[in-house]
């Protein structure tokens, strides 16, 4: 049957041409589309590796004109203050490369042998529980960092690990990049930019609140905290610093608006390919239906011949699966040369997946059109379909 | 080989009520020839579909090649009719898309024979019709009487011992229409097949066994 189904689709291949085609750019298209979305949907999936719920983030005033004695007062102040505030847990301070501001510093250094590149920030002792940091091995900066005189001790996460020292323990060991450092702690992640950014090397250095660049006071707050107790948090912020310039941003609320800028065009593309699906389907299901009305006399004779209903449904179903299934082997000869050879800036995983998920979804389109066409054809009588053709 | 007791045929829509064929009795032997004849649309068509488990009469009794087939199911039914019958038809019934020899393969298929040995019962069967040179071709490669003759080949490559021809030469002109009955007397006097047809040929039906003449679903003759 499966060889005299080939040679029927083999010997119609002119009138098949076409469908072909629309099946093949139409599995193109949701491979590109899908390569995109997947590729957004693990970067979603991946931990940040810092909390945003219950977490708020303030931008305060510039305080470059005051002594590093009076600006480690007063975030000491701010520190102490906020912390005997009911539903405050903990407070930090960090630097301007804070998450979701777009901001970024990063630096290179090959004096070690090799070329290292690494975004950094800087933050403060309490940074990491304040954040919810996972420190995986070695530990977070304490108080005793602040006092050590070899060596600036730095925490890295772990892509920084992986990709400059793949399968080391490099806790306490001291490397070259801008100084000597000494890496006291590895993080699991520390995706700063947002969900949708890939994971890069990145080092968190130790800055004291009297720094003047540790302008970013973040704010660990209890489950359920409502926007209304910003307005408390705003009058105790205002009375300790005497101005009212400071910013106070939701960092939950941060999150979901850099995350919209990349859910818009991945909106598009799942609508552009639903659109698609929806095309293909309801093509198929026309060419269909014309085919069975065309080939009445063909399903009449058939049965008379001794086809029964089944035989019948197999046939138009294993006829279109196969020509389908033609279309996308050829779509994926195609597809499959982009990660093989590298041609996008997109890590070959996430090519393997889209080409497996668009093959599929072609599939279970094609699949669910032919059945109920082929079902009716398989009920046309043959007495019928022999004299009306 | 073919009996057919009390059998009628109602078609019945919402509105209209058309009887097709009205208590029809016949006993077609093992080896006749028998033609029927009637003008158009009096159920000459419809009895060859009864005959042919296509179709099935509103009443009565339909035993063919010794089975009462009333009782058994549509696959049953289906391999019985792969089985007994072979169908010939006025307008060919040749699949476009497929070779001369995959038409003919085409009940076969459904008997589960394998590749190989379908092949060689289908070169037979063009053989018995000489058209053993026209394998490879494709329908819209030959002419009417060449059609008729793959047509036959395919309704014999199952040997069934009934064949069912609509009108099988009401396509062709005299010459090739005397080709086709030639092939199908010659397929009743050295096989034994049984052969029901239907004809408007006077001529064509003085060179069967037996004439039924059926007027407005009754048979007459």
């Amino acid at each position: 049957m499966i060889r005299h189904i080939f040679k029927l689709i083999w010997n119609k291949k002119s009138s098949n041409f076409l469908m072909l085609l629309e099946i093949f750019l139409s599995f193109i298209v949701l491979f590109v589309s899908l390569s995109f979305v997947i590729y957004n949907y693990r970067l979603l999936n991946k931990p940040l590796g810092f909390e945003s719920q219950d977490r708020w983030m303030v931008y305060l005033n510039d305080m470059s004109e005051l002594d590093s004695l009076s600006r480690g007062q007063l975030k000491e102040t701010l520190e102490l203050e906020l912390e005997q505030m009911d539903r405050i847990q903990q407070i930090a301070f960090g630097n301007y490369a804070a998450p979701f501001s777009g901001n970024n510093s990063i630096s290179g250094d090959d004096s070690g042998g090799f070329l290292i590149r690494s975004k950094l920030a800087t933050v403060d002792i309490n940074f990491a529980e304040t954040m919810d940091l996972q420190v995986t091995s070695g530990r977070f900066f304490d108080d005793r960092d602040y006092a050590n005189p070899n060596y600036e001790p730095v925490i890295v996460n772990q892509f920084f690990m992986d990709k400059y020292f793949p399968e080391k323990n490099m806790i306490d060991s001291i490397i070259v990049f801008s100084g000597d450092k000494q890496i006291i702690g590895v993080i699991e992640g520390y995706r700063y930019n947002g969900e949708f950014t890939e994971e890069e090397p990145m080092m968190l250095q130790l800055g004291h609140p009297r720094d003047n660049n540790l302008g970013v006071m973040y704010i660990d707050l209890q489950p359920g905290t409502t926007a209304a107790y910003e307005e408390a948090v705003n009058k105790k912020i205002a009375d300790i610093v005497q101005d009212e310039s400071f910013i106070i941003l939701n960092l939950e609320d941060q999150r979901k608006q850099n995350s919209r800028s990349t859910w818009i065009p991945i909106i598009a593309l799942i609508s552009i390919c639903t659109f698609l699906c929806i095309n293909v389907a309801l093509g198929l299901f026309g060419i269909l239906w014309y085919n069975i009305n065309k080939r009445k006399g063909e399903i009449g004779l058939r049965r008379a011949l001794g086809a029964h209903t089944t035989d019948i449904t197999k046939q138009f179903i294993l006829e279109i699966i196969f020509l389908t299934a033609l279309a996308v082997i050829l779509g994926i000869v195609f597809a499959i040369q982009v990660p093989l050879l590298k041609l996008g800036p997109l890590e070959p995983i996430n090519l393997y997946y889209a080409i497996a998920l668009s093959a599929a979804i072609i599939l279970i389109i094609v699949t669910v059109c032919a059945l109920h066409p082929s079902w009716q054809a398989s009920k046309i009588h043959p007495a019928i379909a022999l004299h009306d053709d | 080989m073919i009996q057919l007791e009390n059998i009628h045929k109602v078609y019945r829509t919402k509105t209209i009520e058309t009887t097709a064929l009205n208590n029809i009795n016949i006993h077609i032997k093992k080896g006749e020839f028998v033609s029927i004849m009637g003008p158009s649309g009096c159920g000459k068509s419809t009895l060859l579909n009864v005959m042919g488990l296509l179709d099935e009469p509103t009443s009565g009794k339909v035993i063919v090649a010794d089975q009462e087939v009333a009782n058994y199911n549509s696959k049953a039914t289906a391999a019985f009719r792969n089985q007994t019958l072979g169908f010939i038809f006025q307008s060919f019934h040749l699949i476009p898309d497929l070779s001369v020899i995959d038409n003919v393969e085409l009940p076969l298929l459904y008997r589960k024979v394998n590749a190989k040995q379908r092949k060689a019962l289908a070169i037979q069967a063009l053989e018995s019709v000489g058209l053993k040179n026209r394998t490879g071709h494709f329908p819209n490669q030959l002419s009417g009487g060449q059609k008729q003759r793959v047509a036959i080949a395919r309704a014999i490559v199952g040997q069934p011992d009934i064949l069912l021809a609509d009108e099988p030469t009401g396509n062709l002109d005299s010459v090739m229409g005397n080709e086709v009955m030639d092939i199908l007397l010659q397929l009743n006097q050295t096989l034994n097949t049984t052969i029901v047809m239907v004809t408007h040929d006077e001529n064509m039906a003085k060179k069967t066994h037996r004439l039924l003449r059926i007027y407005d679903g009754s048979q007459v003759a």
